[in-house]
Formats: C-alpha cells, sequence, structure tokens
C-alpha cells in the first residue's frame, strides 16, 4: 500500500544549540572527551530546521542556556496531545532542570501542563511515539518504551492523563536507550522497526500493531536510522541506507539525508532534536 | 525457606503482553503464582489490574525476581507493617490488639513476612525476639506477660486462606448443609479412608467423646480403635470416664444395663460408686494398675499410652482424680495436645467439641458425628468452618467405623 500522509508532524518545537555540547555521559554514545564543534553543530542543526521548513513544517523555539546542554532534544521534553502537555521526569539528575524550562514554555502558550508521579520517570516524545489510528474513537496507540529511561509504571499516569491507549515496550539494548531509536512512524501502516532493541514480546506487540513494517538490520538500527522525523511523506533520517532509500521510495516516500553527525555525538539524531507539537492522542479533534 | 510476596501490576497490561510476561517470568524463576485478581478494562484506554501472589523458593529468588517485575511495573502491594504495643499488665492486651483465626496467619516485620508458631482463633500475636531474629507466637489473652510486643491492629497481618481440599470420596458435595439424609454408608468409607490418610501421613487422630458415646454401646468401638493405633489422644469430660468405667466394672452406664437396656437395682448410684473407688486408688491409671479396671476407652488409653484429658464441668459429680476443674489450665492442656493432630473426631459431644474447635488450626480435618443437626452448625458458627458433618447414632455408626478399619 503506498504511503499515506502522516495525521501528525507539520509543527515542532526546536531549540538552536547556542550552549549544545557533551558536558557528561548518560548513555553509551556519549564521551566527555570528545568536543563538540559548535559552528559545525548549528549549520547541521539550521540545515535540519531548513529541511523541515521546506518539507512544510512550521517550527517554533524554546532558548537553552548553560545549564541545560541536552534541551537541543526537544522530543524529550515531555508528551504533547491535544492542549495538554505532560512534561517529562528524567532519569538523570543531569538533565533534570530542562523539566520545568519546557513546562514554562507550554504554560506561556496555554497549554494544560499535567504532571506525572513524582517518583517515576518518563522521558516524553522520546520514549512514546503515536502509531496508527484504527482504534475505535480514532485515536492512535502511544509506543513508550521501558527500563533504561522511563519506568513501565509511569505508562499508566500518561495514560489518564493524555486520553492515550499506550502499549509499553521493553527496551533491552542500552545503545538504544530511547523507543526513537528504534522505532519510526511512516503513516498508519509503515514504520521503520529496530528489533534489536526490543524484546520478544514488545516484538510480537509491534509486530501485531504494524501492517508494514520495515526492518532495520542492527547496523542500520545502531546508525540511528530510525531517529527520522516524518513531514507528511517527507522523511528526514540522520543517513539513508540505500536498501533502505529503496524501499521508502518505493512505497512513496521522499527520504532525504540531514546530516546531524555533532548531535550523534551526544546519542541524538534528527527526531531527537523535534517535538511535534500538533499531536493528539485521544482521537477526539 | 519458600518466601511470598503479593504483587500489583496496572495499565495497559493486556494488549502489551506485560501480564504474560510477568508470568512467564515468574515461573522462569522457580517460583510459581497465583492471580488473586484481574480486572481487564472494557475499553482500550481503561486501565487493566491484576493482584499476582507470587511463591518463590527462597527469599533470595524472590529479591531477585521483584527486581525484575518491579522494572515491568509490577510492584509489592504495600501491606503495611506490623505494629506492636507492649502488654499493659500480666494476661491483659493493649486494647487494639490484632485478634487472631483458626486460619495460618502472617506477620510482616522487617520486609518479610513471618509465620505465627500455630493458628488458633479468638488468641493475640507476640512478637518475640530470639538469637535467630524475631518469632511470631500466637498467645491466648491469660498467658500474656507484661511488656510483650503484642501485634496492634490490621496492617501487616494477613491470614492464608486453606487450599479447598479436593477428592476426598464423598465429604465434598455433602458439605453444603448438614442433612439426616445422606447415605451413611458412603460417609462412613470416606472417613474410614481419611483416617487410613491419616496413618500414611504420619498425623494424629484426636477423638472427642461425649457420655452418649457409651450410653449408645459406642464405647467398646472406641477402645478398639484406641488398641489398634486409630486414635492417638483423646478429650473428653468427667462423665464419659465414669461411664466408661461404670460400664466395664458395673455392666452399666447411668444405671442402665448396656447389654439389655433394662434398669437395675440402685442404677442409679453406679456411677457414684464408681467414681468414688477410682479416688480411693487415686487416679485411673491406678485402678487400671490395680485391676480394677479391666476393659473400656479409658482402660485401653492408659495401656497404650494414649494420652487424654478430662476437663471438669460445674454440674460433675466426684468429680474423678483425673479430672481437671481448672478450665483454663485444661485448655492449655488441649492446646499443647492438639500439636501433631490432623484429623479429629467429634463424637456426639457438644461442648467438648466446641472447646476443641476454638483450639484446633482450619487446617485439621474435623469431622463431627452427632444424631443433632444443630452440633455440627453451632461448631461452624464459632468458628470452625471446617468441620464436616455426619448426621447419626454415634453407637452403631463407630462400631462399624471400627469394622471398617478392621480394629
Amino acid at each position: 500500500m503506498p504511503a499515506g500522509d502522516l495525521t501528525w508532524g507539520r509543527r515542532f518545537l526546536v531549540c538552536p544549540p547556542t550552549h549544545f555540547g557533551v558536558l557528561y555521559e548518560i548513555n553509551p554514545w556519549m564521551h566527555s572527551e570528545v568536543s563538540v564543534d559548535g559552528e559545525r553543530a548549528r549549520a547541521q542543526w539550521d540545515g535540519l530546521v531548513a529541511a523541515l521548513k521546506e518539507a512544510g513544517a512550521e517550527v517554533e523555539t524554546i532558548e537553552q542556556d548553560v545549564e541545560v546542554p541536552d534541551l537541543v532534544f526537544t522530543a524529550n521534553a515531555g508528551i504533547v496531545s491535544g492542549n495538554t502537555f505532560v512534561p517529562s521526569h528524567f532519569r538523570h539528575p543531569e538533565r533534570q532542570p530542562e523539566t520545568e524550562r519546557f513546562a514554562t514554555w507550554f504554560a506561556d502558550r496555554d497549554h494544560a501542563v499535567e504532571r506525572l508521579p513524582e517518583d517515576l520517570s518518563h522521558e516524553g516524545a522520546g520514549d512514546a511515539l503515536p502509531f496508527g489510528a484504527d482504534t475505535s474513537p480514532g485515536a492512535p496507540i502511544l509506543l513508550s518504551g521501558y527500563r533504561f529511561r522511563s519506568d513501565a509504571a509511569a505508562t499508566t499516569p500518561l495514560s489518564v492523563l493524555t486520553g492515550a491507549v499506550v502499549r509499553p515496550i521493553e527496551l533491552i539494548d542500552e545503545r538504544l536507550y530511547h523507543i526513537d531509536i528504534t522505532f519510526c512512524p511512516l503513516d498508519d501502516r509503515h514504520a521503520l522497526c529496530a528489533p534489536l532493541g526490543w524484546d520478544r514480546y514488545g516484538t510480537a506487540v509491534i509486530e501485531s500493531l504494524v501492517p508494514e513494517p520495515l526492518w532495520l538490520t542492527d547496523e542500520e538500527a545502531l546508525s540511528f536510522t530510525a531517529n527520522s522525523v516524518v513531514v507528511g511523506t517527507t522523511v528526514l533520517m540522520p543517513h539513508v541506507p540505500p536498501r533502505v532509500g529503496r524501499q521508502l521510495e518505493a512505497w512513496g516516500f521522499d527520504p532525504v539525508a540531514i546530516d546531524v553527525s555533532e548531535f550523534m555525538k551526544a546519542g541524538g539524531a534528527c527526531r531527537c532534536l523535534t517535538l511535534a507539537l500538533d499531536v493528539d492522542l485521544t482521537g477526539t479533534s | 525457606m519458600a518466601a511470598t510476596e503479593t504483587f500489583a501490576l496496572e495499565g495497559h497490561i493486556v494488549d502489551s503482553l506485560i501480564l504474560p510476561k510477568v508470568l512467564d517470568l515468574v515461573l522462569e524463576s522457580g517460583s510459581d503464582y497465583r492471580l488473586l485478581d484481574v480486572v481487564i478494562g472494557r475499553t482500550p484506554t481503561d486501565p487493566s489490574r491484576a493482584v499476582i501472589e507470587v511463591d518463590a523458593p527462597d527469599e533470595a529468588t524472590l529479591a531477585v525476581l521483584a527486581e525484575q517485575l518491579q522494572v515491568q511495573g509490577a510492584n509489592p502491594v504495600d501491606s503495611g507493617v506490623a505494629e506492636t504495643a507492649p502488654a499493659p499488665a500480666d494476661g491483659v492486651a493493649p486494647a487494639d490488639f490484632t485478634a487472631t483465626t483458626n486460619l495460618a496467619t502472617e506477620v510482616r516485620l522487617d520486609g518479610h513476612w513471618l509465620p505465627a508458631d500455630r493458628a488458633e482463633m479468638d488468641c493475640t500475636l507476640v512478637v518475640r525476639t530470639t538469637d535467630a531474629g524475631p518469632t511470631v507466637v500466637t498467645t491466648p489473652l491469660h498467658r500474656l506477660v507484661e511488656g510483650d510486643a503484642v501485634v496492634v491492629g490490621s496492617s501487616g497481618v494477613r491470614v492464608i486462606a486453606p487450599e479447598r481440599v479436593r477428592g476426598l470420596g464423598g465429604f465434598e458435595f455433602m458439605d453444603s448443609d448438614i442433612s439426616t439424609e445422606k447415605p451413611k454408608a458412603t460417609q462412613l468409607r470416606a472417613l474410614a479412608e481419611r483416617l487410613r490418610q491419616a496413618r500414611e501421613d504420619g498425623v494424629d487422630v484426636l477423638a472427642v467423646c461425649g457420655p452418649v458415646v457409651i450410653h449408645t454401646g459406642g464405647g467398646p468401638a472406641i477402645a478398639r480403635m484406641v488398641r489398634a493405633g486409630w486414635i492417638q489422644r483423646l478429650f473428653a469430660g468427667n462423665g464419659f470416664a465414669t461411664h466408661d468405667i461404670e460400664s466395664n466394672v458395673m455392666g452399666t452406664s447411668l444405671g442402665i444395663d448396656v447389654t439389655s437396656g433394662g434398669g437395675t437395682e440402685g442404677g442409679h448410684s453406679n456411677h457414684l460408686r464408681v467414681i468414688n473407688e477410682i479416688r480411693r486408688h487415686g487416679s485411673i491409671a491406678a485402678a487400671v494398675e490395680a485391676g480394677y479396671i479391666t476393659d473400656g476407652v479409658m482402660h485401653a488409653c492408659v495401656t497404650e499410652g494414649v494420652p487424654f484429658i478430662l476437663g471438669g464441668s460445674v454440674r460433675d459429680d466426684g468429680p474423678l482424680p483425673d479430672t481437671m476443674t481448672d478450665v483454663v489450665a485444661v485448655a492449655d492442656r488441649m492446646r499443647d495436645e492438639v500439636a501433631g493432630v490432623g484429623v479429629a473426631l467429634m463424637l456426639a459431644s457438644t461442648l467438648h467439641a466446641i472447646a476443641t474447635g476454638n483450639v484446633l488450626p482450619a487446617s485439621v480435618a474435623t469431622y463431627c458425628i452427632d444424631i443433632n443437626p444443630s452440633v455440627v452448625t453451632k461448631l461452624s458458627d464459632r468458628g470452625s468452618h471446617q468441620a464436616h458433618g455426619i448426621v447419626t447414632d454415634v453407637g452403631p455408626f463407630l462400631g462399624q467405623l471400627a469394622d471398617e478399619l478392621g480394629a
């Protein structure tokens, strides 16, 4: 079946990398002895934003400061559902100052900010991606990764706060520590899938949910192929493996390679640098 | 030692396969589980909930498993921690003490469930510290000592519901009510089978006898069962022992000839004369030794070394020197003697049956044989829900039971 438009992904929150750097190590990709080229990072980020706009997306920005070098990874801000925003609770203290930065941004723009219980971690859209629109109220299912950064128990309050149907998926490979490094919804039928990151139960759930998956090899998964952003039928990818590119084109998608190598030094690529603002998990809009 | 913990799992756990994953993790650890409660959400957004009791082979396995389950969002149900308060005086519990049932009870201390030493209804739970760690001792009120750490409130206390035992012949389908219209032969064979099972399991059988056992001619059958090793304890009162001895020494029970059923000259005083003779000998055992008692249930108990407890009452004649008149002391003796008992036979006795029911754990299979159905009802009403009833005339029934057992 050919590509259909994703119902969300036309409006994104991004953060210009004015204070980005690898200043601590909280995932296997981060090495604080590796320096980030600030100018290069800014140029790559500008390229990503230009590509988003060119594909037809609107972009809003939040500013970072020296205390929050990873604020550029706006996917981890929280969960957006309609006018509701549930800010993340970060596992690592290094990123915890980001929570109030994002909460304030959304509150200032008239969102209802709903809080998760204090003792549970959940790292926002980085660990929760909507897929499909075929449930009875027309709502997508929110696939939520857990283990390394988010707690399985957090998905219950998340469902209550957002009205979403949640399928928790256990992540088993620390290199693929967020679900958005293992899964990329392309439309209601297609998705990039990296089973390297999931246990057999999670794999079974995704197999039953995704009619036409594009299974990524381990090598493709570990080069962040799934950490891509979709705008309509345009797929912005940190790189396009030829095999994957051919399949995407065959389905009618337009894969575009965006160099974000400076950000991959911190373990994040295209998806991590964006937060979709036009997601509605309740199916009521 | 086996370790048990209850976990709650909530959320979208069914379609996400988290519930089957959690159950798989339990089994893979070598543990077993029981689903105490499962509520499946009605719509896709409704959360589901499962309460899972996990039986692990040991504490270490449980600790590792608990960590794995926590990752899946399954957390131990907060049962709280047991609180204690000091007994304010000897024989007095703190006002809000936890009262026990006859079911196995566990108390949560230091994050672990500790089983109470034994199950007895209407007692207190005392936490004692030993070199091997804390223990929980089921303690009747009168045995409390000032300062004892008595468990109070209901936090951190749980009772373990008994598993329904199936396949015990005729009994499981006859428990719903006590009826005179049950096939006695089936009940008899099932009871005999249960006694054989007790022998095989190495657990003891307790007989609690009323004087009617003697009046209706069941004495010789009980004596045969004692001699053949089918009964290891006897609880009764002054009347039972007196009439058992009277029937063997004088041939009457309360003055009535046990063979002909007719009255005898001066028979109304026969039992008093027997009591008087036993008092002269000093004890039933001494009377057996001296050859005054040559047969019967008490004779069998003495010669076979089967412990017996005779609990006195206000209306007793005599009483026999063996009859204990301090009722608190009787209850304490009974508590000591029920250890190791697996089957209890309540034979045409109302008051002693209820008294025994009070000190028996619910795990003891209890058979109440009485011509009056209300005795079984009364036992159940007082908390001994495990009692099975056989409504029949006890004398002939015991004769058939002894025959069935080949005693």
